[in-house]
């Protein structure tokens, strides 16, 4: 007999549980799932999580019908409003609305530093204390409906809170996830001291993370370009406002500018409305969809992402995201409190 | 396979919805994820209770379909079958306890009491004390890497395919292989040296 079938029949009696057995984890999940913020998945700062190249990111759109607005392969609209005129369904070009206009990026990014050189260093929040964040989303080929969604996350990760779909108000439990590569904001905050503040360190350090490379265990072997992947992680990086430190987001705006392919459009908005800078990365391949980082053209605090389809996305046979499709946020708050439930 | 036929009668019940879909539809209905817990919450208690016993199974499967609901939305809906996911997550968390899976195997191998096997003998009527061979097999177990053991067990208690292997653990499908060609060496020597090329090094590897 062969080593793996005589594996085989090792605990082979082991016994599948009934319904009964497993009625207590059905119930964990059940009331998890009740308290789950509605019209997008539970995510803690998922939103903050770019789209991965090819596959993934996909997932936490919400898929439901169809309205494309701009060309394939061709610039964004980025003024039409999420219920404009359908196109851009079999791939065929839609009709832009307005030409997209280029800031000279170096200058823009440099700016940008100086100004989140200048801003005070926050208190370092203690393990108990929650990270609050209100923020809006903008589904890719939905009715354009604008989102809201609230949470509350504890420092140390280990408790969230929100409103759930009944309007009731939980705190619960976060469960261990070995297999999660994001991370708790203290962890963040641990993880965003410890980072380079001298841009081409930084821009190095990125580039070879480990963390973000191995993982997510959703997207095996898929090999991303360094420079695709360096602004990613800083896209990261960047969304964690409420424990940034000055000097890293300013380091962070001057890596950026060092990427070849990063590029600034003027004028993009946020799925709040608000026109801003659109931080993006064009890569030396195929460029399948866009992701912008909005940065506001005075504070250059990072507003939200518009993530945009230049061609058809097909799952299972079907245009899942035709181009033009946009998936869109905003952040609206970010900050420190000391109870879930407090705004401010 | 009994897990086999529990999952094609699962999937009657929801219309033939495949996993990706009940994921999709997940997003915008929380509930709809009962579907993905009532097709494969069974064989991954089982696959838990073969690695660490029962008392530890519930909340691994607990654990496994909470972190799954919340990493939904970073899901690859191109994969319609969320099995191999769901085992990469449980492995995860089975992980956690490898003091207690590896004792097992020590004992096993020392005194032929599995003590896995008495976890669950009230429940079926399980053969608890071991064969030579399977006194063998755990102590080879206990001797393998970690990465190598999660590998191996997946093929041979889980099931999974050499891609769905890939998918669940993260690595590439080349990776599986020399892993599970590894294990196999010296699982292989540990069964009284079938393989010419097995050495004494590996049998106490």
């Amino acid at each position: 007999m062969d080593e793996l079938n005589a594996l085989r029949e090792m605990r082979a009696q082991a016994p599948e549980a009934d319904a009964d057995r497993l009625g207590p984890a059905r119930e964990r999940l059940m009331a998890a799932a009740r308290t789950a913020p509605a019209g997008t998945a539970t995510g803690r700062r998922r939103s903050g999580r770019p789209a991965r190249p090819r596959s993934g990111g996909l997932g936490r759109i919400v898929p439901a019908g169809a309205v494309g607005l701009a060309a394939a392969l061709a610039l964004v609209a980025v003024q039409v409003a999420p219920t404009g005129p359908p196109g851009g369904g079999d791939g065929a070009p839609a009709t832009p609305a307005v030409t997209a206009r280029y800031a000279e990026t170096a200058v823009v990014l440099e700016r940008a530093a100086l100004v989140a050189e200048s801003r005070p260093a926050a208190a370092a929040p203690r393990p108990h204390q929650w990270q609050y964040r209100r923020y809006v989303t903008v589904q890719p080929n939905g009715d354009g409906e604008v989102q809201e969604h609230e949470e509350w996350l504890r420092y140390d990760g280990r408790q969230n809170a929100g409103y759930g779909l009944d309007g009731a108000f939980r705190v619960q439990d976060v469960p261990p996830d070995p297999g999660d590569d994001d991370l708790s904001p203290e962890k963040y905050a641990e993880r965003l001291r410890r980072l380079p503040t001298d841009p081409d360190e930084l821009l190095a350090h990125v580039t070879g993370d480990r963390h973000w490379i191995d993982l997510p265990k959703e997207d095996p072997g898929g090999a991303e370009p360094p420079d695709a992947r360096a602004f990613r992680v800083l896209s990261v990086y960047l969304g964690q406002r409420a424990v940034m430190p000055p000097e890293l987001e300013a380091a962070i705006y001057r890596a950026l500018a060092r990427i070849p392919g990063v590029a600034v459009e003027l004028g993009v908005r946020d799925a709040a409305g608000r026109a801003g800078l659109g931080v993006f990365h064009r890569p030396a391949g195929e460029e399948r969809e866009r992701r912008y980082l909005i940065l506001e053209p005075d504070t250059f605090r990072y507003l939200g992402s518009r993530t945009v389809w230049l061609r058809d996305e097909v799952i299972g046979g079907e245009v899942a995201f035709p181009a033009g499709s946009a998936y869109v946020t905003a952040e609206l708050a970010s900050t420190i409190v000391d109870r879930p439930g407090q705004r401010s | 396979m009994i897990a086999r036929t529990d999952r094609a009668g699962a999937a009657e019940d929801a219309g033939d919805a495949g996993d990706a879909e009940v994921i999709r539809r997940s997003l915008e209905e929380p509930d709809a994820f009962a579907l993905l817990f009532d097709r494969y919450a069974p064989e991954i208690h089982r696959y838990a209770v073969r690695r660490l016993g029962d008392s530890l199974a519930d909340d691994v499967v607990a654990d496994t379909f909470l972190a799954a609901f919340r990493r939904r939305d970073r899901y690859d809906l191109t994969r319609p079958d969320a099995r191999p996911w769901l085992y990469g997550i449980a492995g995860n968390l089975i992980g956690r306890h490898r003091r207690v899976e590896i004792r097992s195997y020590r004992a096993l191998a020392r005194t032929g009491v599995d003590e896995v096997a008495e976890s669950y003998a009230d429940r079926v009527d399980a053969q608890v004390s071991a064969s030579a061979v399977q006194k063998d097999l755990a102590g080879a177990l206990a001797g393998l890497s970690a990465g190598d053991r999660e590998v191996l067990l997946l093929v041979a208690w889980a099931d999974l395919t050499y891609g769905e292997v890939a998918e669940a653990v993260g690595i590439p499908v080349g990776t599986v292989r020399s892993r599970l060609n590894r294990a196999r060496r010296k699982t292989r020597a540990a069964l009284g040296g079938a393989d010419p090329t097995a050495t004494e090094e590996e049998r106490h590897g």
